[in-house]
């Protein structure tokens, strides 16, 4: 079933040169490569539509819970729609899931959220399960990095882990953590400490199994929700943390995503470790090559006009966000389930013509 | 002796935009001891606190804790004073309808606006997250609300907004209320192209745009029952 899809009629261009896994991995690396990769990591930032869900019959909720049918849809998204990497999971609630918060796994459309906080209050911290990656949907992930990584060895694959701060308000309701983080600093980091352990256990998995980056998605800790103050003392180090642990362990580079106007963390921005940084689409890449001038800018085709807009205008917007420095070209953000396959693919062109001397 | 009317409205102020709910329980206490209107204690104080959080906030000098533990201080003081108000300075309060649409569960957005609203003298009904569209139409007609708010993170959910527009037109009741929207991947654009009365990009700025709404008013006739 996994390799029985036909290939998106882009993939043969796409070898022409470079395999996929070479390409973004040069590009996130700096070693040059042949143009600039069109990705979708998953995780927050979804690659699965319904569309591909349908064709390859992997569908949601079930590819939450089947290692089979997460590898076979994320491998689909490759082959039907032209994105040129696979990864898991596809929601952010596998890492809560695994530390105590009751998950409701959503529908064919819906992705899976969170019913209920294990935490009533920052002090409920002993009310948090340890994450092991050896048990229920991390074991499915990490199975299912096992059967990619054999099945497709020339496509980058993707650790999506959620980040420190938005998998703390999966733990305990956003206000009430948000609350702490002036009334109980002490108590917020003690949280913070356990998240970050957790994500490393979990991200260290899915890279032994055969994941080769790691995509860390924050969007709980956007400028806007908490300022560049808050940002900085705890979310900045947390992350820093996961990307330099998997850059000296295990030799691998990673993208962090941050939604909203990224200007309210102004120098915060750069201080990210990671080696490229993903903006919404509310951010003009220009910006945040200026804000970040050493990081690979990843980004932003709006995922309304991902949806609903017409595939020639898609081509045009990808075309204008090449044009503007990506180095990586991707939606702004993750896509809606009912993103027709046509409009990815649009997409997936605009990398083809591209200028080189911009990777 | 109790002190000066106007050194307590300073305190109940104080207390609400440097975030010190102690201080607002105090102050609060001190103007029922001392006798002092209550109505105007909370208007002119702990609101007018709020009001000034809100520019900050909009300054960017304040984000979402610092918002929450300013509205924290507020409501410590509105618990004390509350019982206290004269039934002949109360004034009717705008309705307002708010929730998430439909498959979104980000409420964070919708819940300080419902903060700044509630602050700013609205009575909100709040529906939560993941509403089904139905419902805000059911519920405006139920409390015969003037403001129908909806949030949305996602791009997914957006037109959700623009069904509820066409529910409320095919009851025919369309002009009996205002409708709002904001979240995420809201834009003026939007909120034009589905029909909305008004868009907000932040929670402060919903409230003024609210309160521009409410002065116009639904247009009484249509107005359900």
């Amino acid at each position: 079933m996994l390799l029985s899809a036909p290939r998106a009629s882009t993939a043969g261009s796409i070898t022409r040169n470079m395999d996929q896994r070479t390409r973004l991995l040069n590009v996130l690396r700096r070693r040059g490569a042949d143009r600039q990769p069109f990705i979708c990591p998953g995780g927050m930032m979804n690659m699965a539509v319904t569309e591909v869900m349908e064709s390859n019959e992997c569908r949601w909720p079930d590819a939450h819970l089947d290692p089979q049918m997460m590898a076979g849809l994320t491998l689909g998204s490759n082959r039907l729609a032209g994105i040129e990497n696979v990864g898991v999971p596809f929601c952010m609630t596998v890492e809560a899931e695994a530390m105590g918060a009751r998950i409701d796994l959503g529908s064919l459309e819906h992705e899976p959220n969170v019913s209920i906080y294990p935490m009533n209050s920052i002090a409920d911290i002993d009310k948090l399960a340890r994450l092991d990656p050896n048990i229920g949907r991390t074991k499915v992930c990490v199975d299912a990095v096992r059967i990619l990584h054999k099945e497709a060895p020339d496509i980058p694959l993707f650790a999506n882990l959620t980040g420190p701060i938005s998998l703390a308000t999966s733990l305990l309701e956003p206000l009430t953590f948000y609350r702490a983080l002036i009334t109980n600093k002490e108590a917020v980091h003690e949280l913070m400490k356990l998240v970050v352990r957790s994500l490393t256990t979990f991200g260290s998995a899915l890279i032994e199994a055969g994941a080769d980056l790691v995509c860390i998605a924050d969007p709980s800790a956007s400028g806007e929700l908490i300022g560049k103050r808050a940002f900085s003392e705890f979310a900045l180090p947390y992350i820093n943390e996961l990307v330099k642990h998997f850059r000296k362990k295990f030799r691998i580079p990673s993208i962090v995503h941050i939604c909203g106007r990224v200007h309210t963390l102004g120098s915060a921005l750069s201080e990210i470790e990671a080696e490229s940084i993903s903006v919404d689409a509310v951010i003009n890449i220009r910006l945040l090559k200026k804000l970040a001038p050493s990081k690979i800018a990843m980004g932003n085709v709006n995922t309304y006009l991902m949806a609903n807009g017409r595939p020639d205008r898609i081509f045009r917007d990808g075309q204008r966000c090449l044009k503007a420095g990506a180095g990586i070209l991707a939606p702004a953000c993750g896509m809606s389930t009912k993103t027709p396959v046509e409009n990815i693919r649009s997409l997936s062109k605009a990398v083809l013509g591209a200028p080189q001397n911009a990777v | 002796m109790p002190r000066e009317r106007g050194d307590l409205l300073k305190d109940l102020m104080d207390a609400v935009f440097l975030m010190n709910e102690d201080l607002a329980v105090k102050a609060a206490k001190e103007v029922v001891a001392a006798g002092y209107d209550a109505y105007d204690a909370i208007n002119n104080g702990l609101v007018a606190g709020m009001n000034k959080a809100g520019v900050l906030y909009e300054k960017e000098e304040y984000f979402v804790p610092e918002l929450l533990i300013c509205s924290d201080a507020m409501y410590a003081g509105l618990e004390i004073l509350r019982p206290h108000i004269k039934t002949d300075t109360a004034v009717e309060k705008h309705k307002v309808v708010i929730g998430v649409m439909e498959g979104d569960t980000h409420d964070i957005g919708k819940n300080l606006v419902k903060i700044m609203m509630d602050a700013a003298g609205f009575e909100m009904f709040d529906l939560g997250r993941n509403v089904p569209l139905a419902s805000f139409v059911e519920k405006a007609k139920e409390v015969n609300a003037e403001l129908i708010c909806m949030s949305t993170l996602m791009t997914t959910t957006m037109d959700g907004m623009a069904t509820v527009i066409e529910m409320l037109k095919e009851e025919g009741i369309r002009n009996s209320f205002k409708v709002m929207v904001g979240g995420g991947p809201i834009s003026q654009g939007f909120a034009k192209k589905i029909g909305a009365d008004g868009y907000a990009d932040n929670a402060t700025n919903a409230v003024d745009i609210a309160k521009k709404l409410a002065a116009k008013g639904g247009s009484s006739q249509g107005r359900a029952k």
